[in-house]
């Protein structure tokens, strides 16, 4: 039991604050005896140490008490244990309570209701074992990595477009009014464009016998971790695509590449799979037996392949050298389109040229070795929007371009029929509208007779008028 | 070959300005489909990592997103990624926050 002593002196000032009726006893210190209290000891431990900044200088005697006061506490606080247990055996406390139960009295009852321990399942707490989350730190350091990869892989992206710019742009800017559009009205900074982290794209305008050209370079994921590993496994090279629409160009459709290349190309294109499907292996023509040509007419394989300045330029290495796609019915992949189009495609004169960057191309300056294509690309165009065809090889592709148009008629007839009925409805549905809304009955009236003899006329079985030729 | 000075010179020819191809057109450059798929793919696995409380799903959609991230195109609506990443983000941590136990791997019985 706890015992406080009061200086009766200063009740009179005491205000709400419990703590302020201790300073008051402070003062009395030296005077009265010793206090018992054991709890209004700590908080007299924090107001004299507080007090004690304040009066230090003035009385030492202070320091030898609050020695006191520490110990006393220590003590204090053990008997105040030992007083707990003994609590329960407090009869007033407990009415009713059998004591002795609580001390393992009687036996018998006790077994049976013997209380089930069911051991909750506590998850393990956070921090008491880091390793378990091993796996948490893989997937971290996992993040991690793909970052470092990333930016690395951005940075090498970069390099190898701007090292290509760079070699090429004296080539380009001789040839070409407009290098690199940035899409603005007037353009802020030409050149290369990003597309994305590995596709750039460069259009190169105001050249004669065309419209434009789309220089594409189609990087290697190298920012990608996973495109990375995919390389590893299945090894493929940075490429040059370049797109250029003619302004005009004979009749004919013509492409050739590597087998790989040609072979998604004839699957793809739609004018190659109309126009010239059947593959003929290059080394017939003097390319090479990894080649293949596909050609409608094969006087223009014979111009373009039995060119020597194009010949010489593939030959140096064949390795940079991907694909042509020629094409004046060039309307780009299919589309995976399921009712029937109800008209052809458009189509444009375009050529593809598809290069790829040799191996090394960031490492050593092997960059330059791609020049040559560029100056055959530009040469490739001025030869094609010259080229004219033979007679027969002319007619034979006007042949093939009516044939194809028919049969697309053909097969279109029905949906363009229902196109053209539906249309008919559509218009005479609004015309009843308009007249039904205009509230003037004579009008409609009318109009409905004229509607019906009309459909009499359609209905009545049609005769002839005969004309008898007077004798 | 036309010598190059003349074919710039000669008033002939136009300049025809860029017009980029509309949004989706197959082919066109810088087209890429694995941005969307793994759009979708990050959002499937934050969906279940959350709804199962698979851990192993959430990190998954995690990945997803940075894949989708580094693939994307410049002209990208970053909405898009930004919702993908937060929704990633967030079922790993609901993940956790409902049981901290460390992960267990798919391949593990649950």
């Amino acid at each position: 039991s706890f015992k406080i002593s009061h200086s009766a002196k200063g009740k009179e000032q005491f205000n709400d604050d419990d703590f302020s009726e201790f300073e008051e006893f402070d003062d009395e210190e030296e005077v009265t005896v010793k206090p018992q209290t054991k709890p209004s000891h700590t908080q007299n431990e924090n107001n004299k140490q507080v007090k004690e900044e304040e009066i230090e200088n003035q009385q030492t005697i202070y320091r030898k008490l609050d020695d006191d006061d520490d110990e006393d506490e220590v003590i204090v606080e053990e008997d105040d244990d030992n007083d707990e247990f003994s609590y329960f055996a407090d009869e007033e406390e407990f009415i009713g309570y059998d004591s002795e139960k609580v001390q393992g009295g009687s036996k018998t009852p006790r077994s049976q209701e013997e209380p089930k321990i069911t051991i909750a399942k506590v998850p393990l707490h956070l921090r008491s074992n880091w390793d378990s989350f091993y796996l948490e730190m893989l997937m971290a350091a996992g993040l991690v990595v793909y970052f470092l990869n990333f930016v690395f892989g951005k940075g090498k992206n970069q390099k190898l477009a701007t090292a290509w710019f760079e070699k090429h742009r004296a080539l380009l800017e001789s040839n070409f009014a407009l290098v690199g559009d940035d899409g603005k009205p007037e353009i802020e900074n030409p050149g290369l464009r990003k597309e994305s982290e590995n596709v750039y794209i460069l259009w190169c305008s105001g050249r004669t016998l065309m419209e434009g050209m789309l220089i594409e370079l189609r990087l290697l994921k190298r920012q990608d971790l996973v495109a990375v590993i995919g390389q590893i496994l299945r090894p493929s090279t940075d490429q040059l695509i370049i797109k250029v629409n003619l302004d005009e160009m004979d009749n004919f459709v013509f492409a050739c590449g590597t087998k790989k290349a040609a072979g998604k190309l004839a699957k793809e294109m739609t004018d190659i799979t109309t126009y010239c499907p059947e593959k003929k292996s290059g080394d017939k023509f003097g390319l090479g037996a990894q080649f293949v040509v596909h050609s409608e007419l094969s006087e223009v394989a014979a111009a373009i392949l039995r060119d020597h300045k194009v010949m010489a330029v593939i030959n140096k290495n064949p390795e940079l050298f991907e694909f042509f796609h020629f094409s004046d019915q060039y309307s780009g992949p299919k589309q995976q389109e399921e009712a029937q189009p109800t008209k052809l495609p458009q189509v444009k004169s375009t050529l593809v040229f598809g290069y790829n960057f040799p191996k090394d191309s960031l490492v050593s300056d092997s960059l330059e070795s791609m020049k040559p294509l560029m100056q055959l690309t530009l040469y490739l165009i001025d030869k094609l929007s010259h080229l004219r065809l033979s007679k027969d090889a002319k007619s034979k592709a006007e042949k093939n371009r009516s044939k194809v148009e028919e049969a697309f008629l053909k097969a279109t007839h029905a949906a363009r029929a229902e196109m053209a009925q539906s249309l008919r409805e559509e218009k005479k549905r609004k015309e009843r509208e308009r007249i039904m809304s205009l509230d003037d009955p004579e009008k409609q009236r009318k109009w409905e007779e004229k509607e019906q003899k009309r459909q009499m006329k359609r209905r009545a079985p049609k005769m002839k008028t005969l004309k008898i030729k007077p004798m | 070959m036309l010598n190059h000075t003349e074919n710039k010179r000669n008033d002939k020819f136009k300049i025809v300005r860029y017009k980029p191809a509309p949004q989706g057109t197959p082919g066109a450059p810088g087209e890429d489909p694995t941005t969307d798929y793994m759009n979708v793919l990050g959002m499937i696995f934050s969906m279940c990592g959350l709804m199962m409380r698979l851990k192993w799903c959430s990190w998954v959609a995690i990945y997803c997103s940075c894949i989708s991230f580094a693939n994307s195109r410049t002209n990208d609506d970053t909405k898009q990624m930004l919702s993908s990443f937060m929704l990633s983000i967030s079922a790993v941590v609901m993940s956790y926050l409902q049981n901290p136990q460390p992960m267990t791997p798919p391949w593990s019985n649950i």
